[in-house]
């Protein structure tokens, strides 16, 4: 397996992990912070639906996804308007992992907006601010952490993320083929050296992940 | 009803707890006082617009805010309220230069003879610029919040129990600071706190509220003392309030005396002429049917028994000493002294017992 090889799979899957992640962090952020700040009826299956990719068999996730993006699914007729093709494209493997991303973000954006006393945005507003500019201003800079904590699980899940995008996009070599696809295809052809070389780089970006993860939380906390 | 008058009208129910509160004053600086639970924090979020199931009549700083009855209702980002949390909320993620340039959003120092510039001065804040909040005691948190409200230039500012996450001593220093803060601004002042000792110095009028309804409201000296009041203010811990100024003064010790003449030694040296606020708890009054011979106590007051009230075992026993004094003894040492209205008697009050509260 050549260096360049190597190369487009590692490329393709940060292209697919940061694409992911940016496409759902507003929502994320909305999300959780809707989850934190209001109680409305309901909210306990909100909560259970936003969680359910998390816990859901991936394939089945990847399953639905083929459905609703596919030509043949109910919004088919939208896709074929707009002449997109989804299904088996890197787009699909970004939707894929933005859908099994979402909980991990969301989740860590409720607690992290939870744990910021809503006093200092009353406050804030008392001082002259708009609510969204003091949201911006307190509550985010305040939770901050939380939410870029969040932000790292759900990118770190998507460069791992297997089951949902082999069934929405597929495997194919030069345009789905991420990380993890790439290292269970050369597995089924026998090609152990270059399952192993995926394998070591894949090791080498969630370290790496991780570890701005942490430190990152540890200058965050000292900083407080 | 004058220009510059101050008109709050609030009803807003919560569960159980519903508040419906209705008056007008004159007055700058008013003082709310009832127990914790009495709707004052309430009456306070609903006056800052952060009450959205209020409805309300608010005019403040001669503005009208908020008029249920006319469909206005200024945002809490228009009303220009300095509101002081209890627990100060200071920004923990900036430093208190940038929580006091919070509200103008400049975050160069501010020019000599700005309103954050006094205010920096007047609350002796200018060492602490850089410092973040956690770096701050718990006098300094306070002191930080009341110039960051004066700095956004309100039109009124909204004291919530400034100093009752204080303890005891400190609570006598950022008094001061409040004290001559007050007297320095000209905007109204609404001051809220279940201390009856700072009830009596803090305003001009005095609103008492329990349990989200008006009890009373008027001049703090005869308000709080009212029978109406007096059950309340007495549980909440006020008994003695003397006002004096220092007339003598040694190394250790001071005399003030009273308008009326009554002489009291204080057990710290303070400088003559000065104006000092005493409270003295009623169980710290000592009564001798007898002049008492060599006593410890540093005031022995001649006094006659004005009235004697007995409840649940208790005696409260009202004296004219000079001023009038409240005294609380056991039934049994009102029997065994022979205690009646009209008896002579000394009051033995320790230095250590009189406690200045401003």
């Amino acid at each position: 397996m050549s260096a360049a090889e190597i190369a487009e799979i590692t490329g393709l899957t940060l292209r697919v992990g940061a694409v992911a992640t940016a496409a759902i962090l507003l929502p994320g952020v909305a999300t959780g912070l809707l989850l934190a700040r209001r109680s409305f009826r309901g909210k306990a299956l909100v909560q259970a639906l936003i969680a359910l990719p998390m816990v859901l068999p991936p394939v089945a996730v990847g399953l639905a996804l083929l459905l609703l993006l596919g030509r043949r699914g109910p919004l088919g007729p939208l896709w074929s308007a707009l002449g997109i093709e989804l299904v088996f494209s890197w787009w699909a493997a970004a939707i894929a992992a933005a859908v099994v991303g979402f909980p991990l973000l969301a989740r860590a954006c409720e607690q992290a907006f939870a744990a910021v006393d809503p006093g200092y945005e009353r406050l804030a507003r008392t001082l002259g601010l708009s609510p969204l500019r003091a949201f911006l201003r307190v509550t985010l800079p305040l939770a901050s952490r939380g939410v870029i904590y969040g932000a790292l699980l759900a990118f770190t899940r998507a460069l791992g993320e297997f089951g949902a995008t082999a069934l929405v996009a597929g495997i194919l070599p030069g345009r789905t083929e991420t990380l993890a696809l790439g290292i269970y295809a050369r597995v089924q052809l026998g090609e152990d050296a270059g399952a192993l070389a995926l394998c070591a780089v894949s090791f080498a970006i969630a370290l790496a992940s991780m570890l701005i993860a942490e430190t990152w939380l540890r200058s965050s906390e000292a900083g407080r | 009803m004058s220009e510059g008058s101050t008109q709050i009208r609030v009803e807003l129910s919560r569960g159980e707890f519903s508040l419906d509160v209705s008056l007008s004053w004159d007055a700058r600086v008013a003082v709310i006082f009832g127990p914790s639970g009495s709707g004052k924090s309430t009456l306070l979020e609903a006056v800052l617009g952060l009450a959205p199931s209020a409805r309300a009549q608010i005019r403040m700083g001669g503005v009208w805010l908020e008029d249920d009855a006319r469909g206005l209702r200024l945002r809490s980002e228009q009303r220009r309220l300095g509101w002081v949390p209890q627990d100060a909320l200071l920004f923990p993620h900036l430093s208190v230069a940038q929580n006091l340039a919070f509200a103008s959003g400049r975050s160069a120092p501010p020019a000599a003879g700005s309103a954050l510039a006094r205010a920096i001065e007047a609350l002796e804040i200018g060492d602490l610029l850089g410092r973040r909040a956690h770096e701050l005691s718990g006098g300094e948190r306070q002191r930080v919040a009341i110039a960051r409200a004066l700095a956004s230039r309100p039109r009124a500012l909204l004291l919530d129990e400034p100093l009752a996450s204080l303890d005891l001593p400190l609570r006598a220093r950022v008094l001061r600071h409040l004290l001559r803060m007050r007297d320095e601004l000209e905007i109204p002042i609404l001051w809220i706190t279940h201390d009856p000792d700072e009830a009596q110095v803090a305003g001009e009028i005095a609103i008492v509220m329990e349990r989200g309804r008006l009890v009373a409201a008027g001049p703090p000296r005869e308000v709080l003392w009212s029978r109406a009041v007096l059950p309340l203010s007495e549980a909440l811990g006020l008994e003695n309030v003397i006002d004096g100024r220092v007339v003598e003064t040694g190394a250790h010790e001071c005399s003030v005396e009273t308008a009326r003449g009554l002489r009291l030694v204080l057990p710290v040296a303070l400088p003559i002429g000065e104006r000092v606020c005493l409270s003295l708890r009623a169980h710290d009054v000592l009564l001798s049917a007898d002049p008492p011979g060599r006593v410890s106590a540093r005031n022995v007051l001649p006094a006659r028994v004005e009235r004697i009230e007995i409840e649940s075992g208790d005696a409260r026993v009202t004296l004219d000493a000079g001023e009038r004094l409240v005294a609380r003894l056991t039934t049994g040492a009102v029997e065994r002294l022979g205690l009646r209205p009209g008896s002579q008697v000394h009051a033995l009050i320790k230095a250590q017992a009189l406690r200045r509260i401003a």
